[in-house]
């Protein structure tokens, strides 16, 4: 389309073999703001990483402004007046408000001194131009809310480099961790960028916020560009059918309805950061999914059930237990596995055995003292076989596995000492097609052995096909449980918007 | 080239030393007496840096090792100025020890101080304790029972009995790191804290007993040095924590992931010990010792840290 200033065309990129973007379009015109959806795995983060110099698609182009650009480094992507908003900003915490929007360039100066008074005076004009006059200039960032470090970010967009200026703002989920006055400022902050004639690209989950500020969504859907329409005409349920594709379209093989055993795991009342008035029953040989769109609440559940919690009890096979740390968790017969594999999960420079056998030393150990290394290897050995790792053998570093033989690895560790239940978070993310269809089938065969799972995901074709029950988290609360055979891709997707009706 | 030097670089420069001493001081320097001479005058050090090693597994540092030693050494002397048995001064010293590194271990894990600075200030606080107790005098003379001293001047089958004394740190330590839960443990703290956390690792009290234990390798130290010179002085143990750090820099460079290995921290000891015995032999001067100890450090730690950024 002539005259837009982002325009993207045809966009193609594949990692290793897995399609991430197919055939992705959009325009994006002076003055305007276009909401950019999609599911989990839609291809929405291809799309920016492309945008913002760090990936280099596979095909397809991008222009600017009518010319086709090459970004090819963050560098670039900046030189051409694209800017990135997203949760972790790169702000300095220690330093004043006034020193981050001027960061990185010369600080207003006299014989050589730094001129505070105008520096200050600056800052303050800058932030007054797009109507924020609740923040000092003098104020520490750290102080500050995460939506008032956007709101700093925005500001000192418009300060770097007069040879580059911000004329298009990729917002990514930017309202995920904000609170309701801190999204209104965002949005008149937007309006303001929208009258200065910059492009906004909106990603996010949120259905209302995007029918509110956006002038046109367009919807991203296994890698292309599937719907692109005016706001005023989108609808909350023709946007979700859009994401999903799939309105009555069969869904998955639900997993086989196994025999509800005893409650192993029962929680009452819990109140942890970021979730509110949490009650669940988890059933011996079931496995119970938790959903929720971004910062909704499941993301915090193993931080609420390992040590986290305010308020609430956990009880564990009927008996009510104080778990004040995950050691405290594993004693009682759960099991972990943290979402992040890398900084949670191993210790990359042991090897297997090592790894799988650390919440499990004192059982393993001679004298409950002293290590007994031939029982480790045993038990690794034992376990990858279960778990089918790929691996030279047990004393294999971790760090040289594969990201799904890593968690395999953790997989490994977690039935290794035959829990009573076991709380998974995003178990199978990053994680290759064939390793994940091991770990489905091996965890069906735990729950079938008695064992309850707990799985928390954003997957929703993960949830469906693997969950006999789905709660769906909404603002921090766990607002349903819903048995899979209810369910469709669309149903879910919906229920997380909180449009029940939408299926 | 540079990831063998990365790989065998220390243990290159362990032998260069070696041999260089060897060639120069052909009478003196390679005879059993020297040798064994040379392991009894860094027994205090490799004490320290055997106890420095299961802090260092977690990743911190104990800077308060030195004053610890000195303080240990002012209060066996304080006993024994009492009139105490050898048994109770001992006991008395060692206790400090413990409850000192205790001190700093429950700072670092239950106040959440940063090592580096909980037991800065413990190095003062204990210093100044060591003074304030010995009223800033060297304590000696008959108060010290021979029965005290006459220990580190013995020899048991041959062997100085400083010695056997830090060969047996040496095997209760290795026992401890290499083959029991706990020094599992430490190492996964070391290698990854939160992982280790969500493992059922209980992080808290694993570092506080570390501390512990490496105030209590202190105090062992300031015993020894107090026998060995039948006396205690507040600034005896002065050296003895960049040397036990260095030790264990110098053994961190030849372990395979670049961790402290209790093993490896005695050749980082043994590679001091022979340069400051041989150095000395030379007549270098004091200074001049340091300055080449100092840069024999810094060159085993930067070939290492280059052969690590070339391979990753």
């Amino acid at each position: 389309m002539a005259g837009a200033l982002l325009s993207i065309s045809h966009l193609r990129k594949a990692y290793a073999g897995a399609t991430a973007l197919k055939d992705a379009s959009l325009d994006l015109h002076a003055g305007e703001t276009v909401a950019l959806m999609g599911e989990n795995g839609a291809g929405k983060s291809t799309l920016i990483k492309i945008l913002a110099g760090a990936v280099s698609p596979d095909g397809g182009e991008v222009h600017l402004e009518g010319r086709a650009v090459r970004l090819a480094s963050p560098r670039q992507a900046h030189q051409h007046g694209l800017r990135f908003i997203h949760q972790e900003l790169n702000v300095v915490a220690t330093l004043s408000v006034a020193e981050n929007i001027f960061l990185g360039r010369a600080y207003p100066g006299r014989f050589g001194l730094v001129d505070w008074r105008r520096l200050h005076a600056h800052a303050a004009a800058c932030l007054a131009s797009l109507g924020v006059s609740h923040i000092a200039p003098t104020a520490r960032v750290s102080r500050l809310s995460v939506g008032d470090r956007m709101l700093i970010r925005i500001a000192a967009a418009f300060l770097e480099d007069a040879s580059a200026p911000a004329r298009i703002f990729v917002m990514d989920e930017p309202t995920a961790a904000l609170a309701g006055e801190e999204s209104q400022r965002l949005f008149r902050v937007i309006a303001e960028l929208k009258r200065r004639q910059c492009g906004i690209l909106y990603v996010s989950h949120r259905l209302d916020e995007v029918l509110a500020i956006a002038d046109r969504i367009v919807v991203l859907r296994d890698g292309e560009s599937r719907a692109n329409l005016p706001a005023a005409q989108a609808t909350k349920r023709a946007l979700i059918e859009a994401m999903t594709g799939r309105e009555n379209a069969e869904a998955p093989p639900p997993a086989a309805a196994p025999a509800r055993g005893d409650v192993v795991l029962a929680v009452a009342g819990l109140e942890a950061p970021g979730l509110r008035e949490l009650s669940f029953d988890l059933h011996a040989g079931e496995i119970l999914g938790f959903v929720g769109l971004a910062g909704a609440g499941p993301e915090h559940l193993l931080k609420a059930l390992t040590g986290g919690a305010a308020a609430g009890t956990i009880a564990i096979g009927g008996a009510v237990v104080r778990l004040r740390e995950p050691a405290d968790a594993w004693r009682a017969g759960l099991a972990l596995a943290p979402r992040e594999r890398r900084s949670e999960g191993l210790l990359l420079t042991q090897d297997i055995a090592a790894n799988v056998a650390l919440p499990h030393l004192r059982r393993l150990s001679r004298l409950r003292t002293f290590l007994n290394r031939s029982a480790e290897r045993a038990q690794a050995i034992d376990m990858g076989v279960r778990v089918k790792l790929k691996a030279s053998g047990p004393r294999q570093k971790t760090r040289t596995l594969s990201g799904g033989n890593q968690q395999k690895v953790m997989f490994a560790r977690a039935v290794a000492g035959a829990p009573r239940a076991l709380l998974l978070d995003e178990p199978t993310r990053g994680v290759d097609v064939g390793a994940k269809f091991d770990i489905y089938a091996l965890l069906r065969e735990l729950a079938a052995t008695g064992a309850g799972i707990l799985v928390v995901s954003s997957d929703h074709e993960e949830v469906l096909g693997l969950c006999s029950r789905v709660g769906i988290f909404r603002g921090g609360r766990l607002v349903e449980i819903v048995a899979n055979e209810d369910l469709t891709p669309h149903a879910l997707l919906a229920r997380c918007y909180g449009e029940p009706r939408g299926g | 080239m540079l990831a063998f030097a990365r790989r065998y670089g220390t243990w290159i420069g362990m032998g260069v030393v070696f041999v260089y001493f060897w060639i120069h001081l052909p009478d003196t320097f390679v005879t059993s007496r020297n040798l064994m001479n040379i392991t009894q005058q860094m027994s205090m050090l490799a004490v320290v840096a055997f106890t420095m090693t299961i802090v260092m597994a977690m990743g911190d540092f104990d800077l308060s090792v030195g004053s610890m030693a000195s303080l240990a050494g002012v209060v066996a002397a304080l006993v024994f100025v009492a009139g105490g048995p050898s048994w109770l001064a001992i006991a008395a010293a060692l206790a400090a020890g413990l409850v000192g590194g205790a001190i700093n271990g429950f700072l670092v894990s239950y106040v959440g101080i940063m090592p580096f600075i909980a037991t800065l200030g413990a190095l003062t606080v204990l210093s100044g304790l060591a003074f304030r107790l010995s009223g800033g005098k060297t304590i000696f003379g008959s108060a010290i029972p021979s029965s005290f001293s006459g220990f580190a001047r013995g020899a048991t089958f041959a062997a100085p009995n400083l010695t056997l004394v830090a060969l047996g740190a040496l095997v209760v330590i290795h026992v401890v790191l290499e083959h029991s839960v706990y020094g599992r443990r430490l190492y996964a703290i070391g290698g990854n804290a939160e992982a280790a956390r969500l493992a059922g690792v209980r992080i808290k009290p694993l570092r506080m007993s570390a501390f512990a234990l490496s105030g209590l390798g202190a105090a062992v130290a300031g015993l020894m040095y107090a026998s060995r010179v039948a006396s205690a002085n507040p600034t005896q143990g002065a050296g003895l924590m960049l040397d036990a750090i260095a030790a264990v820099f110098l053994g961190m460079t030849m372990s395979d992931e670049g961790q402290p290995r209790v093993i490896f921290t005695l050749a980082g000891v043994l590679i001091l010990g022979m340069l400051g015995n041989g150095l000395t032999q030379m007549n270098v001067d004091s200074y001049v010792r340091d300055m080449i100890t100092g840069s024999i450090i810094i060159a085993a730690v930067a070939s290492s840290s280059l052969g690590r950024a070339r391979e990753g």
